[in-house]
């Protein structure tokens, strides 16, 4: 069962987590029951039928009859905390009918689109035009590539000192057109590289850093053809080209594990939508894997992944070079306790090194400083481990719990590298399932 | 220099104005660099590649930053033990975060008599309230643990708590203590040897500030004797007017004192017994000029600007705020009643009730507290006279309000409000106030007038903290009614968690254990 924790930290928003508190009273459910697969209670909001709250336990997924938008509701966080706090308040038995009829199309649903991703892999596509679809889209993405390195040159010849906000226009308009070019990864990073101009002391090697790799992505463009297909599908990735998630779990590298989750990073992106990062570690495989989901309108995640708990299932890699992202292919079994892994930090920076190696373009890495030390540094927080300090890229108020969790002490600090600073994402000491500190909310 | 540097001169000028070659790196990477920088003769395309190459070194080869210096020093191990995680220490963060701040207070308290410390994670939030609040300092330094003394260093607006460890010998507690760990050191010595602590606040007065030395002095009030009497008059003399102001208080309350005796001395010139008519009545003058020994006593001769006093009135007031109230009830045979029933027949009214109002507060008497209760001046003293029940004993206090609820003239709400103004955080009411108390917001819930009743439920989650326990159940099951609104249903909902609280925290120090 899930504990307290757990349950807030589903919730969408502190807002939606005090809200919830508010309601974890009895005596406002006229109706509390649970049985194996579901819980679901009756709560007396302000108008006159109470809301019908249930909570499918397998995902935990939500449903209620309240008019909010958020996801999951105060109504269904309640529920789950009143059950975490004493789930003797809960009469067992059969669920009701608007219970188990929810429940059965959920379970409709879930084998629907089962068999439709099935019918997508397993539908007999036209191999030819397939793959003179494919060819027209390299090509594209092959010419915005040569039209963005002369761009770049151009940029280059005439100075990163002569940039102001007329010439940073032209950027957004080259942006622009790589996206149009069906090349999105291309256009974010030029977009990125733009907003770099002018912003902090060290604005000009960073421009550079990130004009080099953009250099880097159009010749390999250039030479796609003598790449290894591997190389190739990291190149897709890093132009902006999604791989199909169904081909992905049909074709790619599936690997069963116990997967500890080592940290969970939630993000608000432009237009209400999130975008949640998973980050896993197999426990048999060694292997790293992340997940990456994105919510739009604060609609939940289907699947909750608990920071320091650890469950038995395949994984599915999307393919690359040194493959990271990957997709779970398989129902997850209960959440069991975290194993976390006990490497040595040298070995960390290796894997780094390695996958940077292999693909120049992945932004982010999981990074387990072990024996970390958070140690004040004027307004910012440091991770000191093995006579090297990583800055901690955390907002103010977390920083004084994970310096209070640690009071001074090594801790493993798990967090995601981008090659300048660490956003850490969970602490733990050996030898204790449960993470000493937590963050990674948006 | 970082490895950008070399190649930073040509990008920012651009290789159309500075016809460079690029320039060269050591080792592997300088001669990777060197392969790649032939660019067709294209100068920025061969920038743009040493970038190129610079960067993805630069990923695969940063690991931080260098550090050299000695880490800081850890937290030392904790004797107490903290918390532990389960449904108490839930409420205890519900407490912190949304709680009232009496029910912070208790939660405080209950940990302390429970012998644990605060959950490491609530520590931030529950030094944050310390800066916020000073009445919860001092209930903090007890639970924050070693844990949360070493976080407190760490931030200058939380040195408040950084004393000492709990658990360190008493000297080390007053040298190198925070403010709260001297303060509580000298009043136990205080206790156990008057002398020992009046001889250690004289010998370190010069070293505190103007607050700190007002905070200390007061703690002279325990087993006041006429040997302070020395001490309290140079305190009378310091620069800071609220430690001037806390000796003179001290000193009302030793009568054989001269600076008292001085002050009875003008006093009885200024009060004389004469026949009016066929009646001997007591009439009392102003001084009509000030004198010259006035400054040396604490006397003002200027009255501040915004005084609502006239200039005699102000000097008489200054005067009666320095006689102890047992010479008036002694020189003119008087009872306190009479002597306010007296006050207002006279000229100077709101002078005579200001200046008792005031050694009233310096220097309790029970006959006085009753006798302003029965007929509050409301005309010459500002203050609500919950302020004054403040200072009765409980069980006085709470006669005077069982009255009140029985005779029924006043609302509850005003009752509540004064309990909640004289009964300080972590203390709770007797049973049987609590019981009636409750029984009146029983019956104001079952007739939803507490839908309407802005006043008294917003008072509600305050009275839980301060009710007696038995009550407590009473709180928690007030009637609901389908169409209460929605900030009524907020309030009643942080009722019920603050009664859940309270007896999470009544079993803990039952048990005595977490």
């Amino acid at each position: 069962m899930l504990t307290l924790e757990a349950v807030l930290s589903l919730a969408p928003d502190d807002a939606s987590a005090k809200a919830a508190r508010g309601l974890t009273v009895p005596a406002k459910w006229p109706l509390l029951g649970a049985n194996e697969a579901a819980a679901w209670g009756e709560c007396q909001g302000s108008g006159s039928k109470p809301y019908q709250t249930q909570v499918d336990l397998s995902g935990p997924a939500f449903r209620c009859s309240c008019p909010s938008r958020k996801f999951p509701c105060k109504h269904g966080l309640a529920l789950l905390m009143m059950r975490a706090q004493d789930a003797t308040l809960f009469a067992a038995g059969e669920s009701p009918a608007w219970v188990s009829e929810w429940l059965a199309s959920r379970g409709e649903k879930a084998q629907k689109k089962e068999e439709r991703q099935l019918e997508k892999a397993a539908a007999p596509v036209d191999p030819q035009a397939a793959a003179k679809r494919e060819g027209q889209r390299w090509q594209r993405i092959a010419d915005a590539g040569q039209e963005l390195q002369r761009w770049l040159a151009d940029q280059m010849a005439r100075g990163l000192g002569s940039l102001n906000s007329e010439v940073l226009k032209s950027w957004h308009t080259m942006a622009a057109r790589m996206v149009d070019a069906q090349a999105p990864g291309l256009g974010y990073r030029v977009r990125e590289a733009a907003v770099g101009v002018n912003n902090g002391v060290d604005w000009p090697e960073r421009t550079l850093h990130r004009l080099g790799l953009l250099q880097l992505l159009c010749e390999a463009l250039q030479r796609r053809d003598a790449l290894t297909a591997p190389m190739q599908a990291d190149l897709r990735a890093a132009v902006g080209w999604q791989h199909e998630k169904a081909e992905v779990l049909t074709a790619g590298e599936r690997v069963p594990d116990r997967w500890t989750v080592l940290g969970s990073a939630l993000e608000e992106r432009d237009d209400k939508l999130t975008e949640r990062r998973v980050w896993l570690h197999g426990h048999r495989s060694g292997r790293r894997a992340w997940l990456l989901d994105h919510a739009f309108g604060g609609r939940g995640f289907e699947q909750a992944w608990l920071v320091g708990s650890s469950v038995e299932t395949t994984l599915a890699f999307f393919p690359g070079v040194s493959p990271l992202r990957a997709l779970s292919a398989e129902p997850c079994s209960a959440p069991g306790p975290a194993a976390w892994p006990s490497g040595a930090l040298g070995d960390e920076w290796m894997a780094i090194a390695q996958r940077v190696s292999a693909c120049p373009w992945s932004g982010l890495h999981p990074l387990i400083v072990r024996d970390a030390v958070a140690v004040r540094s004027g307004d910012g927080l440091l991770a000191v481990s093995q006579g090297r300090a990583l800055p901690l890229a955390l907002a103010v108020a977390e920083q004084w719990k994970l310096l209070g969790s640690g009071g001074g002490r090594p801790c493993q600090l798990m967090g995601e590298w981008d090659g300048r600073v660490l956003k850490p994402l969970s602490a733990w000491e050996d030898g204790s399932p449960l993470p000493l500190w937590q963050g990674g909310a948006a | 220099m970082s490895i950008w540097t070399p190649l930073l001169p040509l990008a920012m000028v651009g290789t159309d104005r500075q016809a460079s070659p690029v320039p060269s790196w050591p080792g592997e990477v300088g001669q990777l660099l060197a392969q790649v920088a032939d660019a067709n003769g294209n100068p920025a395309t061969a920038v743009l590649r040493a970038a190129a190459v610079l960067a993805a070194c630069d990923l695969a080869a940063t690991q931080g930053i260098l550090w050299t210096e000695p880490l800081p020093a850890a937290a030392s191990d904790d004797a107490l033990p903290s918390l532990p995680d389960g449904p108490v220490s839930h409420l205890v963060a519900w407490s912190l975060n949304d709680g009232p701040a009496r029910l912070q207070h208790e939660v405080c308290i209950a940990l302390a008599r429970a012998r644990c410390r605060l959950p490491t994670a609530l520590l931030p939030q529950a030094l944050e309230l310390g800066r916020r609040s000073l009445s919860l300092r001092p209930l903090l330094s007890p639970v924050l643990g070693e844990r949360g003394l070493w976080l407190a260093a760490q931030r200058d607006d939380w040195r408040f708590a950084a004393g000492i460890s709990a658990e360190a010998p008493q000297e080390a507690q007053w040298n190198e203590g925070s403010f709260e760990q001297r303060r509580n050191f000298l009043r136990q010595e205080r206790a156990a040897d008057p002398q020992a602590a009046r001889e250690r606040l004289a010998g370190v007065l010069d070293e505190l500030g103007a607050k700190e030395r007002a905070d200390l002095a007061a703690e002279l009030s325990e087993r006041l004797n006429l040997d302070d009497e020395p001490l309290l008059d140079t305190l009378r003399a310091d620069r800071s007017r609220e430690v001037r102001q806390a000796a003179g208080n001290l000193l009302l309350r030793l009568p054989d004192a001269a600076h008292p005796k001085r002050a009875m001395a003008r006093m009885d010139a200024l009060l004389k017994h004469e026949r009016v008519l066929l009646r001997k009545r007591w009439q009392i003058d102003a001084p009509a000029s000030a004198a010259s020994d006035w400054k040396a006593d604490n006397l003002d001769a200027v009255r501040p600007k915004n005084e609502s006093l006239g200039e005699r009135a102000w000097w008489l007031y200054q005067l009666v705020r320095q006689v102890p109230l047992g010479w008036w009830t002694q020189h003119t045979g008087m009872s306190p009643a009479e002597l306010l029933h007296w006050a207002h027949e006279t000229d100077w009214t709101e002078a005579l009730l200001r200046g008792w109002r005031d050694v009233l507060f310096a220097a309790t008497d029970m006959a006085w507290c009753e006798a302003f209760l029965d007929k509050w001046p409301s005309v010459a003293l500002r203050d609500d006279p919950a302020t004054v029940l403040a200072l009765l004993p409980p069980a006085a206090r709470e006669r005077h309000w069982l009255r009140q609820l029985r005779e029924g003239g006043t609302s509850i709400h005003l009752v509540v409000n004064q309990v909640l103004v004289a009964c300080p955080a972590g203390q709770t009411l007797s049973a049987s106030l609590s019981a009636t108390l409750v029984d009146a917001i029983r019956r104001r819930a079952e007739s939803r007038a507490l839908n309407d009743d802005y006043a008294l439920r917003g008072l509600l989650p305050d009275l839980c903290c301060a009710l007696h326990a038995d009550a407590l159940q009473g709180m928690s099951q007030l009637a609901r009614h389908p169409d209460e609104t929605t900030s009524l249903a907020e309030v009643l909902q942080v009722t019920t968690h603050v009664v859940a609280v309270r007896q999470a925290l009544h079993s803990l120090t039952i048990s005595g254990t977490p």
